[in-house]
């Protein structure tokens, strides 16, 4: 390479050329794809995989939510169950519990007629299996009969109050193409783990689109389907489509760069959650709207109450009081969220107790303090500099000495990494220095995720931690899940240890009632015990910031959890105005 | 990140090693500096270095003018949100109100504190494990320099990522002595081949047979012959450790207790402010290339000074 | 001692310290505190769900008959299960590697070529003008810090000025297409090319010219050349065919080496850039607790950098007569 006697320079120049030809000749190619279009929709990250077993990933589930369909769906305004590849709600028989369903007509996309046989085979295959995730919801499923092929009947073990959102909310798989694959799976030596891993490369559902291509974890194309059942149909009071001829998920590394994307009109959605620093200057653009969607999600600090000193109520209570609420989410969510009060979140209007309150809201910082000292003090914690003075001035104080009279031992406060969340890290952060303030002597720590897991879920080795749940199930059920004390053990969900005999009775009685009025009650109640109790405090539901360029298409339907919903992909319509393109 | 070290049996010639003498130093240091100083890459870089020390030291000033300078816990009462250079905020706000300024000053003090020690520290164990291994014959030598080949094979960046990932103890000091403990081997095997050659000069041998330790020897005869070389490393090393700190902060790895300019770039990118706040984006990214050039052009400038044959070592990131 | 014992030496110790990185890491992925089925926050999953899955991925071993398992596997070419994808570590990482080889060897061999060149021309202008600003220019580049420099380009060359796609590596909208020839698609990945691989030339070009100068410098004062030019030859000549072969040396092996590394893909280029190779995933990875990915991945890296470092000796051994073994 250094033989060559010419001009030095020369070599460079030759790169340059390249570089400017690589400039030049990429567009060139790009331009050809002016026709027909499908709807563009920027991704976080890959999709983990099409076998709907595995996928356990948000990614995945947006991809195969567009092809595999449950029974029942959920109404994008009153956000109850509605028949979805049902006919009709299903008939109930209170007497020997049994729930009746009628079918559809309809059919695969691979054009094979989508029977009762279908939805037999799918129940029959969680519980063979103990397919995780969904094992659970079918467990008080005793039998499943299939007496015509458009009717499938289940007989349940014991009354169970959210058979149809759980259960009947579970994609359904054609029996057709995973009959073989479950056969193999079942001969092999861990049954489970060789379905879960079935590759799956053709993909065969009833939804509104069906796979077209997947290159490379680039992109995912997904195409009309022709045999989708519900076209033309009106189901919960909107007439269905899809109208478009597509759908292309496109992955970016990062979301400012998928942003910047969206802006240049690269894509026309960006399926992810925008963060409020773009809003200002997306909110400018005309061709992009801005919306922004309440969702189902928990964000909360928990205590472990089988040790000191969190097992003191009036501690937490103190801790609860000092929180400002209203300081994370003005400052640290900026303001695209809304402080929680009870467990179930505000979005949840069926089972959100509105009586529950944040102890200590609207009060200033001085104002926590003292409401806090005097919970402290008249619990028997004591100060040698106390953090109110006797007239009332706020000072800084001691160390927190506790009724015994030693000094509290340095609390963890564990928080997810800030690559993973970083609100939840910096609400960390800000909790520590509130409890300095009265003398708590408290430190964040940012751990990995699973890490966090396993301390707090399995080895229960822990003061404090902040968690959040980003995507809860309508149904109240996780009440139960969350804070009976028969989950209390090790890998169980009560990670704080929390028991109280009164909880757990109505929890048991709240999943049995079949009467949803009754259920209601019973759920406000726990959720005012658990508002007394504090084994959490809910800290925030954020609002879910999603944005969509309106030059192209139209029509997204907004719904708890986001635009990005069957609904809305059944409804897009392409707008064929003139050709004219406003944007960036 | 490009983590190769240029290396090879005969990548380094040997130079002539200077005798020792204890008075020596003083004055060549003042004379070395001199000459630094009239490079005009080392000049530059002197003054550049000047100037982050000052900041470094500057940073405990903003939290005593009033709290909400505090560079981590410190936010503006009337602002809740990002805005742009005023006279109360010299170079503006971050997301929830804080100084941006004062966190720049903080940063350049992480950055020394993360440059310097995890460069101390990975000189120490690389002279020592060189010279040991270059004085200590074929067992001792095979052993540490297999040793240094299993540490080097390993990208850094991705081991240290690794780790903090796994473990999720990200404090700064942990996060300081991973770098160190993965940056040794390069040292190590310089050093080495420096010892190698003095081994059998005639004053080590005079030291042998007037009866001296090995200790001592190692110590006393080989330590100063090798000082300035190990001290040359260390300014490649402060710039590496810099750099894959700030990387890890960026990709949110990093010690979120600490305010560093990594950590700051972090917070711009993960907060959707990347292309909205020039004023926040610019000086951290700028000020990290800046503080490595200036351990850059000092490192060059002082090959010059110490040995000009020395120019082996591959610039690393 | 003769070349081929000494490489067999050198081969079986490579082995050696593989196999300890191997070791190393397969307890250090199973002593870190959570798995991957304990991150799964689904308030769906029972505990026993968990147990059954924990049971499948074969988690529920004592870690030392995990590892025997492991090796009796790596011995038969089976390398594992993705725990994330549950595919077959090496059809991942198969996937992978070519794109990351792609970009980064492209981009290892421009800035090499680029450095070598203006090292050279530096070196010959020692003390000079041009000699000062391109060091200096070297130094500045090189201390770039990647992501920050990364996205800006992305925001003034692809956003601003729009003259590159906004990363990733092809334009779906074109490859979804059904008659796009080849040729179209090659430059579709060109195109995409492009920034990321000027981005690296932009941070890397600089340490090749110091290595380049700095060598040339030194070969400008062996005795050939101060015979050459006795004999009265060109200067041209004496640079181009004298002086710069031997000065390239060090540059080549670093190179040698560099290209080794690139395996690694950065993990900072690839995420910034959404290039998906094997940096990127492996970081993934790690973050997913799917330890079979991120062994599979770390073991080859591990893998090429030994056997690279065995071939820049080799190397050094061909192009210096003056080396010796032993």
């Amino acid at each position: 390479m250094a033989d060559n006697p010419g001009h030095p320079i020369r070599g460079l120049r030759l790169l340059l050329i390249l570089a400017m030809a690589l400039t030049i000749a990429g567009p060139a190619g790009c331009r050809r794809t002016d026709g027909e279009q499908p709807v563009r929709i920027g991704l976080a990250e890959p999709p983990r995989t099409l076998n709907i077993w595995l996928a356990s990933d948000a990614n995945s589930n947006k991809v195969l939510s567009q092809i595999y369909q449950p029974l029942y769906a959920m109404d994008p305004e009153t956000l109850e169950p509605v028949p979805w590849l049902a006919a009709a709600m299903p008939r109930h028989d209170p007497v020997d519990n049994t729930y009746t369903v009628v079918l559809r007509p309809a059919r695969w996309s691979d054009g094979t007629p989508l029977t009762a046989t279908d939805v037999a085979f799918t129940g029959h295959l969680i519980q063979s299996f103990n397919i995780p995730r969904y094992a659970a919801k079918w467990a008080p499923v005793a039998e499943i009969e299939v007496p015509d092929p458009q009717t499938v009947v289940f007989r349940l073990k014991r009354p169970c109050a959210n058979f149809i959102d759980g259960a009947l909310a579970t994609p359904v798989v054609p029996a057709h193409r995973w009959a073989a694959a479950a056969e193999a799976a079942r001969r092999s030596e861990k049954p489970l783990a060789a379905l879960l891993n079935h590759p799956v490369t053709d993909p065969v559902g009833c939804g509104p689109f069906m796979l077209a291509g997947y290159e490379r974890d680039t992109y995912l194309h997904l195409r009309r389907n022709p045999h989708f059942f519900a076209s033309g149909h009106t189901i919960a009071g909107l007439s269905l489509g899809p109208h478009i001829d597509g759908l292309l998920f496109k992955v970016y590394g990062t979301s400012d760069v998928a942003v910047l994307a969206l802006k240049k009109g690269d894509i026309d959605m960006f399926w992810w959650s925008i963060q409020p620093g773009y809003l200002q200057d997306l909110e400018r653009m005309p061709a992009i709207e801005v919306i922004a969607s309440r969702r189902s999600a928990l964000y909360f600090m928990g205590f472990n109450l089988r040790r000191p000193p969190f097992n003191d109520l009036a501690l937490r209570r103190a801790v609860a009081v000092l929180i400002d609420k209203a300081f994370i989410v003005e400052r640290i969510l900026q303001g695209q969220g809304a402080p929680m009060t009870a467990v179930v979140p505000a979005g949840n209007r069926t089972w959100h107790n509105s009586a529950v309150s944040s102890p200590g809201a609207g009060l200033s910082r001085p104002q926590r303090i003292r409401a806090a000292h005097r919970i402290l003090h008249d619990a028997g914690y004591r100060w040698q500099v106390p953090p109110v003075d006797d007239g009332g001035r706020i000072q800084a104080p001691t160390p927190v000495l506790l009724p015994d009279g030693m000094p509290m031992d340095r609390i963890t406060i564990l928080t997810p990494p800030a690559d993973y969340d970083p609100h939840r890290a910096m609400s960390g952060m800000m909790i520590q220095e509130w409890l300095a303030d009265v003398g708590i002597p408290a430190t964040a720590r940012p751990m990995s995720f699973s890490a966090l897991l396993a301390t707090v879920k399995s080895r229960h080795d822990f003061d404090a931690f902040i968690l959040g749940y980003g995507r809860l199930p309508l149904d109240p059920d996780y009440l139960r899940t969350f804070f009976h004390s028969a989950n209390a053990g090790p890998g169980g969900w009560n990670m704080s240890g929390y028991r109280n005999p009164r909880f757990d009775r109505l929890a048991d009685r709240s999943q049995r009632e079949g009467d949803p009025q009754q259920r209601r009650r019973i759920v406000f109640q726990m959720q005012a015990i658990l508002g007394e109790d504090l084994p959490y405090i809910p800290l925030y539901t954020p609002l879910l910031i999603e944005a969509v360029r309106t030059d192209r298409f139209q029509g997204w339907v907004p719904m708890l959890e986001g635009i990005g919903n069957r609904w809305s992909f059944c409804r897009l319509r392409s707008v064929r105005a003139d050709g004219d393109r406003g944007g960036a | 990140m490009n983590d190769a070290e240029c290396q090879g049996p005969g990548a380094y010639q040997e130079p002539s090693p200077a005798a020792p003498a204890p008075s020596f130093w003083r004055a060549t240091w003042r004379n070395n500096f001199r000459q630094l100083v009239a490079n005009p890459v080392g000049r530059i870089g002197v003054v550049l270095l000047a100037l982050f020390a000052l900041m470094a030291a500057a940073s405990f000033l903003p939290p005593l003018i009033h709290p909400m300078y505090h560079p981590m816990t410190g936010v503006d009462p009337l602002i809740a949100h990002s805005t742009g250079p005023s006279w109360r905020h010299w170079l503006g706000t971050d997301f929830i109100g804080r100084d941006i300024f004062s966190q720049l000053l903080a940063g350049s003090r992480v950055a020394f504190m993360v440059g310097v020690s995890a460069a101390l520290v990975s000189i120490l164990v690389g002279t020592a494990v060189g010279m040991v291994a270059g004085y200590g014959g074929r067992i001792v030598d095979s052993l540490l320099m297999r040793l240094a080949d299993i540490v080097m094979v390993m990208p850094t960046l991705l081991v240290v990522l690794i780790l903090a990932s796994l473990f999720g103890r990200l404090d700064i000091w942990t996060i300081v002595l991973l770098i160190a403990l993965f940056r040794w081997p390069g040292v190590a095997r310089v050093i080495r081949s420096r010892t190698l050659s003095l081994k059998h000069r005639p004053f080590i041998d005079a030291a042998r047979i007037a009866g001296a330790s090995h200790g001592r020897i190692i110590l006393r005869h080989i330590l100063p012959n090798v000082m300035p070389l190990a001290l040359l490393y260390m300014t490649f090393r402060v710039t590496s450790a810099i750099i894959i700190e700030a990387a890890l902060a960026f990709l949110g790895f990093g010690d979120p207790a600490t305010v560093s300019w990594g950590m700051m770039l972090q917070w711009v990118w993960k907060t959707g402010h990347m292309f909205q706040a020039p004023y926040w984006l610019l000086p951290p990214g700028l000020c990290i290339s800046l503080l490595t050039l200036s351990f850059y052009m000092i490192g060059r400038a002082l090959e010059d000074v110490i040995d000009p044959r020395l120019r082996r070592e591959e610039p690393d990131a | 001692m003769p070349m081929g014992r000494y490489l067999l030496g050198r081969v079986a110790e490579s082995v050696l310290v593989f196999f300890v990185i191997l070791t190393v890491f397969f307890f250090l992925f199973r002593l870190a505190p959570g798995d991957p089925v304990s991150r799964l926050v689904d308030p769906g999953m029972t505990p026993e769900e968990a147990a059954l899955l924990t049971a499948q991925l074969g988690l529920d071993q004592p870690a030392g008959k995990q590892y025997l398992i492991f090796i009796a596997n790596f011995f038969r070419g089976h390398f594992g299960v993705s725990f994330h994808y549950g595919r077959p570590v090496a059809e991942i990482i198969a996937r992978r590697l070519p794109n990351t080889i792609l970009l980064f060897t492209s981009a290892v061999l421009i800035s090499a070529l680029a450095g070598i060149r203006l090292g050279k021309i530096a070196a010959w202008r020692k003390g000079g003008r041009l000699d000062t600003w391109m060091t200096i220019g070297a130094l500045v580049c090189h201390t770039l810090f990647l992501p920050w420099v990364a996205l800006l380009l992305i925001w003034l060359l692809s956003f601003q000025v729009g003259w590159f796609p906004i990363t990733g590596m092809i334009s779906p909208e074109l490859w979804i297409v059904g008659d796009v020839t080849w040729l179209e698609k090659g430059l579709d990945i060109l195109h995409h090319l492009a920034l990321p691989l000027m981005t690296l030339f932009l941070i890397h070009f600089g340490s090749y010219l110091l290595i380049m100068r700095g060598s040339m410098l030194e070969t400008l004062n062996e005795d050939y050349i101060f015979t050459a030019r006795a004999k009265g030859l060109p200067e041209r000549v004496i640079r181009e065919r004298h002086a710069a072969p031997n000065a390239a040396l060090p540059v080549v092996t670093g190179v040698a080496l560099s290209l080794a590394f690139s395996i690694n893909g950065g993990a900072l280029t690839e995420t910034v850039f959404s290039w998906p190779g094997i940096g990127r995933e492996l970081v993934f990875a790690v973050s997913n607790n799917d330890y079979p990915l991120a062994m599979g991945c770390f073991l080859l890296i591990s893998a090429v950098v030994l056997a690279a470092n065995i071939v820049v000796d080799l190397l050094y051994a061909l192009l210096d007569p003056r080396i010796r073994y032993g």
